[in-house]
């Protein structure tokens, strides 16, 4: 394997109440340009672990780090990620999908010049031009997932967290997806994509591994 | 720097463009403060009173109140539904996962609502002044800067209401009580010296007091309580002093929220 850009060590997490650890300890180095695959059932803590790999959790034990930048380095860090959370949350309704991604890039910190670029490429990319001027209340739950996964890759980030990516996509949806992974591995970022069922199978991973019982064991 | 701001304005257009595609949000905002304004307006011609000391009655008094008032509805009101509605829309993860922030983030969520806050409450003295003939003071134009300087200084008290709603949830009902509890210990609707003398104390540990003593001066010419540097020194004072605190509640809230997990509860 190449020289790790997330290195996850040891990592553990307990949610509130009597219930054992859904994290115990994980453990996962990704490479540069590598794509992986978490799976496992319902509940077994994937999307625990993505959220911790994004920073929007803290971890309880152990640690994240891109390259020597820990997850507790906030905003340097960030601007390395690109995080699409499961479900279809995390839109403004009543923005149009253009407002939607320039809203976004804002936050992320793009370059000015480079902005209005980067929106329009990345409509085109996702298939979202002949809805750009469209309120996002006003679209289909699959178009709604590729604005979601135009704001996780938009920004260039060296580490994408894809948690359930193919949610609601049609194979046309799905086709841009695996493009612009495959994209996003040439140009050396990492992907972790974690989902329930086997997508090991559909796309090429480097690594499959299924969470059991709070921690990662190889497919 | 640059980009910083480039991320501050996009959060006030997004507020911006979320307020104007409710259309009948605004024609409310316009009617409601009318509609206030003719039950006092009507109310003020019951009442004499030497109490107020005030060039245009109480009505030239008590309009103050209600443009401050509804600052603080906005401020303090619109701010912690605004920013439980991202919990549960899911936004505030968008900030999480941003170079920009959740602190930053959420101060970015607070100046729509706030310069919204100060229009509205312009608008209110422009209705007072040419609808129902208020008699507006030649150093009108100064209230400018002191209502931001108060603006400010309210800030920190919406900044901790949108703590506790990370940290807790749901807050509706204490932004309610802070705002009605504002209004009789910060003399909005009728003077402080009316109050029990226990309760007259509360009267000078908030801003609410010197700020409202202050436009009322500079609008409609109503004597000063205190010294007006006196007061421009309170409203400094509680800024510098509670926006750190304030500061400190937020980051405490998240980082609790983010070790946790209920950072993502809602």
């Amino acid at each position: 394997m190449s020289q790790p850009l997330l290195k996850i060590d040891d990592l553990y997490h307990r949610w509130k109440g009597p219930r054992p650890p859904i994290l115990d300890g994980v453990d996962l180095s990704l490479g540069e340009g590598e794509v992986t695959w978490v799976g496992g059932r319902n509940g077994a803590g994937k999307t625990t672990l993505l959220r911790l790999a994004a920073g929007i959790l803290l971890p309880q034990r152990g640690s994240v780090h891109i390259g020597e930048l820990s997850s507790h380095a906030r905003g340097t860090y960030q601007r390395k990620i690109g995080f699409l959370s499961a479900g279809d949350r995390g839109l403004q309704a009543r923005m149009r999908v253009r407002q939607q991604l320039d809203y976004w890039a804002r936050l992320a910190y793009v370059d000015r010049k480079l902005r209005p670029q980067i929106v329009e490429l990345n409509l085109e990319r996702f298939g979202l031009v002949e809805f750009a001027d469209r309120r996002v209340d006003r679209m289909s739950m699959g178009q709604r997932q590729r604005i979601r996964l135009a704001l996780a890759f938009l920004h260039e980030p060296e580490v994408i967290l894809l948690d359930e990516p193919r949610n609601s996509l049609d194979d046309e949806g799905y086709a841009l997806l695996a493009a612009q992974s495959e994209r996003a591995a040439a140009r050396g970022a990492t992907i972790l994509w974690c989902s329930p069922r086997g997508e090991d199978r559909v796309i090429e991973c480097d690594a499959s591994y299924s969470l059991e019982e709070g921690k990662l064991v190889p497919v | 720097m640059r980009l910083w701001l480039d991320a501050m304005w996009g959060i006030m257009r997004r507020d911006a463009i979320l307020f104007i595609s409710y259309r009948t949000q605004f024609v409310s905002q316009v009617l409601g403060p009318l509609f206030s304004l003719v039950v006092f307006y009507y109310i003020s011609k019951l009442l004499t009173s030497n109490t107020l000391q005030s060039p245009g009655g109480y009505f030239g008094y008590v309009v103050i109140g209600l443009a401050i008032v509804q600052i603080l509805t906005i401020s303090l009101g619109v701010m912690p539904m605004t920013i439980r509605q991202e919990l549960v829309s899911g936004t505030i993860e968008r900030f999480l996962v941003s170079a920009h922030g959740p602190v930053n983030g959420i101060f970015g969520t607070m100046l729509f609502p706030l310069v919204n806050a100060l229009f509205s409450g312009t608008l209110l003295l422009v209705f007072a002044a040419v609808i129902f003939g208020l008699p507006l003071a030649a150093t009108a134009v100064l209230a400018i800067p002191v209502a931001l300087l108060g603006t400010f200084a309210f800030m920190p008290f919406a900044l901790i209401l949108v703590s506790m709603v990370i940290a807790f949830k749901q807050v509706s009902s204490a932004s309610q009580f802070i705002v009605t509890a504002v209004a009789i210990v910060g003399g909005l609707y009728f003077p402080i010296a009316l109050l029990p003398g226990w309760i007259e104390w509360a009267a000078e540990v908030q801003p609410f007091t010197p700020a409202t003593d202050l436009l009322r001066h500079l609008l409609v010419d109503t004597p000063l309580e205190h010294s007006a540097a006196l007061d421009l020194g309170k409203l400094v004072a509680f800024t510098v002093v509670l926006f750190p605190v304030a500061i400190a509640c937020l980051r405490t809230s998240i980082r609790y929220g983010q070790r946790t997990g209920t950072i993502a509860e809602y």
